[in-house]
């Protein structure tokens, strides 16, 4: 009789896809030790005999060799059917299988990638979407550890066959990194841990430092927050002061990371797929007005102790560059986008939090170029600055200060390219349309005077694009 | 098997109704009759909302934000207040979370019921007696 291949809490509906994945085993568990059949299945029994084999090889750990045997012999689809089930258990089921069934499924996933599956890269990101951030708990350190593992020890296969993977793998084990360093009190296993984060993470930068360019500027980004540590610190030299020595012709510099907007994709990596089905629900289906009880759930599910306010400077980059709605959405009574990311950020209690919260906000307005960027990443900071005034000012003033702390501090170097980056974005907002003024901002009696004024002086920079000067505006 | 919504129930002494809903508030267990935990609750979907009874084991098996299907299920007075439950002869299994809108009005347990003058064994709706939970107030 096949062992369980979940932890099954009482009074809960049994999950279709394990339903399916049992019942096509019971159905065919006969056929499933040799002598195998010969007879060509039909794409409906080449299905059901994946299920099959699927559910042997995670609920038989004894059996699972020739499982794995029975698979190779009858695939006749790249093993994408085969794969593609592995990415819907991930997605759906990780969490609730039991331990040796998870074992299984990270061994069958490496069988995966030796034989290049179709789809591997895909289940290689499902599994690092279910590292969850600011979560310390034994399984999910385990989790991390063994993916970490896996992208190293099969790094020579990911680079020949799908390279792309390894820049998802880099994004990820980067913001881990942060997390992982800042516990004080380090065991011996997240140690180790965070020493095989870090060999991935130096081995991409420095062996394949094109393809971590492409990831573009939110690589800087995560780098910022490992600059503290010294194996990081000859990164930040050569970055800084020896470009060339990285071997990718044409870099000649960190502004060249400025320069590329990272992909969508990539702040998926960092939100867990019901994490993502929750937001965009809560984005599509909720109003504004009654959105306190969805809030509350949300907030009891995700970010229920100090460790993990981390994700909130994921969430609010997902919610920025990933989840851009559509103009019906915009224009009904949903909750907006602006309004989701206010109550986020109430959530830091600490304040390199939300120090990171606020840059994953405006990250794109300081590098904004109308061309290669999108007016939807930039948009629900302005709104929540704006829609603030007055009854929620304070926000709209912190913001404000901020900005023009990045402005003035995020990287001295390029000052010149980050106060062109936010002009562009104020420039794009006023002449899309999302503001029509910024009147409110800049004549609002309750907004702190010298803020008006550095808004004021920017904005005239943003008409004349010359040097300006000061210039009272409105009552103060 | 019909689905019904829950704008759609009425009080009856069978076990007939099949819903879904997304339990919104659980109020403290109660001992019932000194012997069986039971527990009221703000449950609704998109139509309506009611007060819904867990019993026993039911009580802590379920969380705010939860999407529920009760199947063969009873809506009726237990000691003057009206309320959904599965009741002996139905069951209620967590299908879901969190994806689900709702309303909390009206609220088919803040209603007065009657006879229906033409068919003495199904009930009509007479008044509303309070529009939202009386229990459970909206969360503002």
């Amino acid at each position: 009789m096949a062992a369980n291949l979940l932890r099954i809490a009482t009074h809960e509906a049994e999950n279709q896809l394990a339903l399916s994945l049992r019942q096509a085993f019971l159905l065919l568990e006969s056929n499933l030790r040799p002598p195998f059949p010969l007879t060509i299945p039909t794409s409906e029994e080449y299905q059901v005999l994946n299920c099959a084999i699927l559910y042997g090889i995670l609920t038989q750990p004894h059996h699972a060799k020739t499982h794995i045997k029975h698979l190779h012999a009858v695939v006749s689809d790249g093993y994408a059917f085969f794969v593609n089930l592995l990415v819907q258990v991930t997605n759906e089921l990780l969490e609730k299988l039991v331990d040796s069934a998870r074992n299984q499924l990270l061994w069958v996933t490496g069988e995966m990638v030796d034989v290049s599956a179709v789809g591997f890269d895909a289940l290689l990101v499902s599994l690092l979407r279910q590292v969850v951030g600011g979560d310390f708990t034994d399984g999910n350190l385990w989790l991390c550890f063994e993916v970490a593992t896996l992208f190293l020890s099969k790094w020579d296969s990911l680079l020949e066959e799908e390279p792309m993977v390894l820049t998802s793998g880099l994004y990820a084990f980067l913001r881990l990194l942060a997390d992982h360093c800042r516990v004080s009190s380090r065991n011996s296993k997240l140690e180790a841990l965070v020493r095989l984060e870090i060999e991935f993470c130096l081995k991409m930068l420095r062996e394949q430092f094109h393809l971590c360019l492409k990831v573009g500027r939110d690589v800087i980004r995560l780098l910022q927050d490992l600059h503290h540590m010294p194996e990081f610190q000859a990164v930040w030299r050569d970055l800084v002061l020896n470009p060339t020595v990285f071997g990718t012709s044409g870099f000649l510099g960190i502004a060249q990371f400025y320069s590329t907007r990272t992909s969508s994709r990539y702040f998926l990596l960092r939100i867990p797929p019901m994490m993502e089905t929750h937001l965009r629900f809560l984005l599509t289906q909720v109003k504004l007005g009654g959105q306190k009880r969805h809030q509350a759930w949300f907030a009891s599910k995700y970010l229920f102790s100090p460790d993990r306010e981390t994700l909130i400077c994921d969430i609010v980059r997902f919610i920025c560059c990933t989840h851009h709605p559509t103009k019906e959405i915009i224009q009904s009574d949903i909750i907006p986008r602006w309004a989701v990311i206010g109550w986020l950020l109430k959530f830091c209690r600490k304040n390199y939090v939300e120090a990171n919260a606020k840059l994953a906000l405006f990250y794109n307005w300081l590098f904004f170029d109308e061309r290669a960027d999108k007016l939807m990443d930039i948009e629900p900071a302005v709104l929540l600055m704006v829609c603030s005034v007055p009854k929620y000012v304070e926000i709209t003033n912190s913001l404000l200060e901020f900005l023009f702390l990045l402005v003035d501090n995020y990287d001295m170097e390029h000052k010149e390219m980050i106060t062109r980056g936010v002009l562009s974005s104020f420039n794009c907002l006023i002449s899309k349309g999302v503001i029509h003024t910024f009147d409110v901002l800049t004549s609002s009696g309750v907004i702190f005077p010298l803020l008006r004024e550095r808004l004021a002086t920017f904005l005239l920079g943003m008409k004349a694009g010359i040097a300006k000067e000061l210039r009272p505006i409105g009552p103060s | 098997m019909e689905m019904l919504c829950l704008k759609d129930i009425a009080p009856a002494a069978q076990n007939n109704i099949n819903t879904q809903f997304i339990l919104l508030d659980k109020g403290r267990a109660n001992l019932e009759g000194g012997q069986t935990k039971t527990c009221l609750a703000l449950v609704a979907d998109e139509t309506a909302a009611v007060h819904f009874q867990f019993w026993g084991d039911e009580c802590d098996a379920f969380k705010p934000g939860d999407i529920i299907r009760l199947s063969n299920g009873i809506f009726s007075y237990n000691r003057n207040s009206l309320v959904l439950r599965a009741g002996k002869k139905g069951s209620i299994e967590k299908v879901g979370e969190f994806t689900m809108a709702y309303v909390e009005t009206p609220n088919m347990s803040e209603i007065k019921w009657v006879p229906d003058p033409n068919n003495s064994r199904t009930y009509v709706q007479e008044a509303v007696i309070s529009a939202y939970s009386r229990v459970f107030p909206p969360v503002l």
